[in-house]
């Protein structure tokens, strides 16, 4: 899902960093200092889920965990996405630190529309097939609008770009049921033995 | 489904700056508005002007090219995506060779100038741009959890590879799933503890730093220098 350097152009990445900016500054406003360090650890998963390889038939992907993360941090979810991707870029050299600011966004944004769309649902869930369907959607979801939007700053920069982008929404479709199912089982789990961690 | 995870190993001495001349913070910069005047040259002329700085850094500094292959081999697929999608087959595989040629020269440069640096650099730049003390504190947090999560990950999942290794499909992501959740509460309420204590004895969340020195007159010019070199690539993009 990270878009490489050298791709997007120069108003997609300024608008990329401009909406990262904004989200980064309110979510570190929400994230209170005793929370910081659940946001930090959320964030590690997030790196560590880079390097679990998922293969689907004769390719392979990597899980992305963007729900789960938005269903934990809630708004914090930009900064610790931010982060997440700053050392990647540094470290793995993934992605790049000019075009930080729109995968930032990319991802920050799904996770939190996740979280807006259905933390208070799951939370308030009593029944744990509820609670495994919403979550396996929220997954699902986020992947795909992960996707979309990566098609968009690609439309956004060539008109030209649509149909690589239809293309990049296609193949995230097994990613997105795995993604589902994974998350409908951590947050599952998490929502029985553990609530209070459910933002 | 899931394949053996985290065999990668770290790379450590990216952790730790290298000595440089100038401050973290300018090599930062500069190398961002570098990259910036990249990504916006379309044309031939400015597309000369930004090749300039990474081509005398691979002749002048010994850059191994070599490490630009794998980056190359995965820009080999978008060139084909893009030529096989493009309205016209030749102006797809156009842009794949622009979009490849500026991803290289954005890779020497930062390789050069920002990857050096390590996380150590990459935090001192952050503090000398103001960047919020939260997300600096939560910068060495998130790697200090890296390693935590990576050894409990690790461990647990060896130990279900061993009673169970036969597991498949669906069952698979469940036991995965299961593992990252215990794994994240245990790592948490561990490192919640921590911090409480932190804050009991009177400490923030912060570390301390000693305040630095301004930015020297060679910074300054290395900046003004790179401003005005992406500024004569923008301007020269519209002739």
């Amino acid at each position: 899902m990270h878009i490489s350097e050298g791709i997007l152009s120069g108003s997609v990445l300024i608008a990329g960093w401009a909406g990262t900016t904004a989200g980064i500054a309110y979510g570190l406003r929400k994230t209170e200092s005793e929370k910081i360090v659940r946001t930090a650890l959320i964030s590690s998963a997030f790196f560590l889920a880079s390097l679990v390889n998922v293969r689907i038939g004769p390719s392979s992907t990597h899980l992305t965990l963007l729900a789960p993360m938005g269903l934990i941090l809630g708004y914090s979810v930009f900064p610790a996405v931010f982060v997440a991707l700053l050392l990647q870029a540094l470290l793995f050299h993934f992605g790049g630190l000019l075009v930080l600011g729109a995968n930032t966004f990319i991802m920050g944004i799904s996770a939190l529309s996740v979280y807006i769309l259905f933390g208070k649902v799951i939370r308030e869930s009593d029944k744990k097939f509820l609670t495994f369907t919403i979550s396996f959607i929220a997954g699902a979801l986020a992947v795909m609008l992960g996707a979309f939007l990566v098609g968009l700053f690609l439309g956004l920069t060539d008109g030209n770009f649509l149909t690589a982008a239809k293309i990049i929404i296609v193949a995230h479709v097994p990613l997105a049921l795995i993604e589902g199912i994974v998350t409908g089982f951590l947050i599952s789990w998490l929502k029985k033995s553990s609530p209070e961690v459910l933002s | 489904m899931i394949q053996d995870s985290f065999t990668l190993t770290f790379p450590h001495e990216k952790f730790y700056a290298s000595r440089n001349n100038f401050a973290p913070e300018s090599l930062l910069v500069s190398a961002l508005v570098y990259s910036l005047a990249v990504s916006i040259s379309s044309n031939f002329i400015p597309l000369i002007l930004v090749l300039i700085l990474p081509v005398m850094i691979v002749c002048v500094k010994k850059f191994q090219v070599s490490s630009l292959l794998k980056l190359n081999i995965i820009n080999l697929v978008m060139i084909i995506t893009l030529a096989l999608t493009w309205p016209v087959f030749l102006d797809g595989v156009k842009m794949g060779m622009l979009i490849t040629l500026r991803l290289n020269m954005i890779y020497i440069v930062c390789e050069y100038m920002i990857f050096p640096l390590g996380i150590t650099g990459i935090y001192e730049a952050l503090y000398a741009l103001r960047v919020p003390e939260k997300l600096r504190v939560l910068i060495i947090l998130t790697l200090r959890g890296i390693f935590i999560m990576r050894e409990r990950l690790e461990t647990a999942l060896i130990s279900v590879k061993l009673r169970a290794p036969n597991l498949k499909g669906i069952m698979k992501l469940k036991v995965f799933a299961s593992i990252l959740a215990s794994v994240l509460l245990q790592s948490s309420s561990h490192s919640e503890r921590m911090m409480q204590a932190v804050i009991l004895r009177g400490g923030f969340t912060g570390f301390s730093q000693s305040e630095r020195e301004g930015l020297k007159l060679g910074d300054m010019l290395l900046i003004v220098s790179f401003m005005l070199y992406a500024a004569v690539v923008m301007k020269c993009n519209y002739i």
